[in-house]
């Protein structure tokens, strides 16, 4: 059986301590070292630092959940993320256009990378690992295009966005927390989010029963072009910049935080609170080791044991509860 | 899943159309070698997706405009700047194209030396430029290569100097390194250093920003949060120095800590004005791969043996 069947059956929260368990071991465990081995880690200052980074991140990887539930993927979410950046960052600074109007014409730009990738893979049932790919190329050449390769300098005027903050939590975190919270419950409480689940498990039964994955894949592709579209939207306006080259290597991360949570890559199993967990493991890390001055290759060599580490944790999780289940 | 009868032919149609047009392009450029004693120089560029390479490329092609009747103009660059393997294919190509001098921009350099020294055994002229040739490497393989481009090291120590008159003995300073393979990188981070020990200033950290903005952001802000009292941030390249001045604004250090950069792009520039940025290095990206050629072009006809030459590099402050 698998994973999000089960949980559905009990209500959100009751099932958080078995659920969640591994991960939050994990995150602990991470949180307890570097703040043992650093002088500042453990402060308010550095969860405020990670609680503002994180939001693009956990937007996207929340899409790649969705898409690696229903058994396909995007590789292209970086250069979309680049691309939709470019588009507000020129839209600002050589077209004038009100910040209003340039935030719909960059989510409009990434529905439309979104609905490029789900109506070429639906129609001619190309693999969406093809399919994106061609799009992580497309979409970096249109954003060199549109801003011939200079980051665009934006200003203030983008500021309002990430810089809004309520009860001292960003307006972007509060967003992707929003998002979190409601991208789990339609894909468990939801006859939508069981569709998801059937047809990443076996959409030809699907098919068979009477109802169409087709329009359902798309519209989980349109879904990952608005979250990457408001990524971008937010990355960009905590930077007050756009850079063409945004974005770069976005897809793996995202795809590392969706399978530390416990989602799989052959469809079918997923989570979206687990992504959540998945993206704060390596963001702490990432903040953890910068502030140990960790030289780069140690960055990297840590970083990696520690998404396989964090894998088989939950393996460990995963069988433990499946004890107690048979018992 | 995976649908061959689709596949398949749209594959193999996608490719014919490649070839097709390749082999097009292929046609174009040898009537174009028609015109006889006009020398042909090949530029190889880096990363065409980086602002600074594309600078460098604009103002080659204007160069070419402007002097058409002296020389003609190939530009070839790679997609990234890691992409070491298909730039040793471009100037493999280039040999066999038979130009008269190839001006490189060599994304590795190392890796680059044996393939130029088989250009330059078959008669080319190759002028260095950008990214130095290792020289070790050149000395083991019996090759001499003119230089011609900016001193990394001294433009980031002149860039330090002016940050160090603005800071205290002592005071708590951290860089934010270029990716860690990078020679200019390198250079850069040895001229910060070089500028801030000679001012006796306390060096806390430093760490790779991966070129990018977004990279260098969450390094910037973990350092500030480990060092409390850091009061200035060194940065390789301005798009590093954005990520960095992003990660001040969060912090509510922007008063704190003062920033320099280098490359002196136009997103800089404003934020020269404002005030977030303290300087930046300029150092004339429109004119590096110019100087190249027209060094090339003079070797060709005096046949003079090469030797390496610097070209200008200026800081940029705060008006």
């Amino acid at each position: 059986m698998n994973r999000t069947a089960n949980s559905s059956a009990r209500p959100l929260l009751r099932s958080f301590p078995t659920e969640y368990l591994g991960l939050t071991l994990a995150l602990s465990a991470l949180v307890g070292v570097f703040s043992l081995i650093t002088d500042h880690f453990f402060s308010v200052t550095t969860f405020r630092t990670i609680a503002n980074q994180i939001p693009s991140a956990v937007l996207v990887a929340t899409a790649m959940t969705y898409l690696l539930v229903i058994a396909e993927i995007d590789l292209s979410v970086g250069s979309v993320l680049g691309f939709c950046s470019a588009v507000l960052g020129v839209a600002m600074t050589q077209w004038h256009w009100p910040l209003p109007l340039a935030v719909i014409g960059t989510i409009a730009a990434g529905l439309l990378c979104g609905a490029f990738n789900g109506l070429v893979s639906v129609h001619w049932r190309l693999p969406s690992f093809i399919v994106t790919l061609g799009m992580l190329e497309m979409a970096r050449g249109a954003a060199h295009a549109v801003t011939r390769s200079q980051t665009q300098y934006i200003g203030s005027s983008v500021e309002a966005i990430a810089g809004t903050s309520i009860c001292g939590l960003s307006l972007p975190f509060l967003l992707a927390m929003v998002i979190v919270v409601a991208a789990q419950l339609v894909l468990t409480r939801t006859v939508f989010g069981r569709y998801l689940v059937a047809i990443g498990t076996n959409a030809e039964a699907v098919r068979l029963s009477g109802i169409d994955p087709r329009p359902i894949k798309l519209a989980v592709f349109l879904l990952t072009g608005l979250l990457v579209a408001l990524a971008a939207i937010i990355d960009t306006s905590r930077f007050q910049s756009a850079n063409p080259n945004a974005g770069t290597g976005f897809e793996l991360q995202a795809i590392a935080a969706a399978v530390i949570g416990g989602t799989s890559l052959m469809g079918g199993r997923g989570s979206v609170v687990p992504t959540l967990f998945g993206v704060l493991i390596t963001a702490v890390l990432n903040t953890g080791l910068a502030a140990v001055g960790a030289r780069d290759e140690t960055k990297r060599l840590i970083t990696g044991l520690v998404i396989i580490a964090a894998v088989i944790l939950d393996q460990y999780r995963h069988r433990l509860g499946a004890k107690w289940k048979n018992s | 899943m995976l649908n061959r009868k689709v596949i398949y032919p749209t594959f193999v149609s996608t490719l014919a159309t490649t070839l097709f047009f390749v082999a097009g392009c292929q046609r174009n450029d040898n009537s174009q070698s028609g015109t006889p004693g006009k020398p042909r120089v090949a530029l190889v560029m880096k990363s065409l997706a980086n602002e600074f390479f594309l600078t460098m490329e604009s103002g080659a092609r204007a160069h070419q405009k402007a002097h058409a009747a002296e020389y003609e103009l190939l530009v070839n660059g790679i997609k990234d700047e890691l992409d070491v393997s298909r730039q040793i294919d471009l100037v493999e190509q280039m040999i066999a194209q038979k130009v008269n001098a190839i001006v490189i921009a060599p994304a590795d350099s190392k890796a680059l030396v044996p393939v130029c020294k088989k250009a330059q055994q078959a008669g080319i002229v190759v002028v260095n430029i950008d990214n130095k040739f290792d020289d070790a490497v050149l000395g083991d393989s019996g090759l001499k290569l003119p230089f011609v481009g900016p001193d990394n090291r001294k433009g980031a120590r002149a860039v330090g100097d002016l940050l160090a008159k603005k800071l205290k003995t002592g005071d708590q300073v951290a860089i934010v390194e270029g990716a860690p393979n990078a020679f200019n990188g390198l250079q850069r981070k040895a001229g910060f250093e070089d500028a801030m020990k000679a001012a006796g200033m306390n060096i806390v950290g430093s760490q790779s920003g991966y070129w990018e903005t977004d990279k260098a952001n969450p390094v910037v802000a973990a350092m500030l949060t480990e060092h409390p009292g850091l009061k200035a941030l060194l940065c390789a390249n301005d798009n590093m120095a954005l990520g960095a001045v992003a990660a001040l604004r969060a912090a509510g250090k922007q008063e704190q800590v003062l920033v320099v950069g280098y490359d002196g792009i136009g997103a800089v520039r404003q934020l020269l004005k404002e005030g977030n940025v303290l300087a930046t290095a300029d150092q004339h990206a429109d004119q590096l791969a110019v100087f190249g050629i027209e060094y090339a072009l003079e070797m060709l006809k005096t046949k003079s043996a090469p030797a390496d030459r610097n070209t200008p590099v200026d800081v940029v402050s705060t008006p």
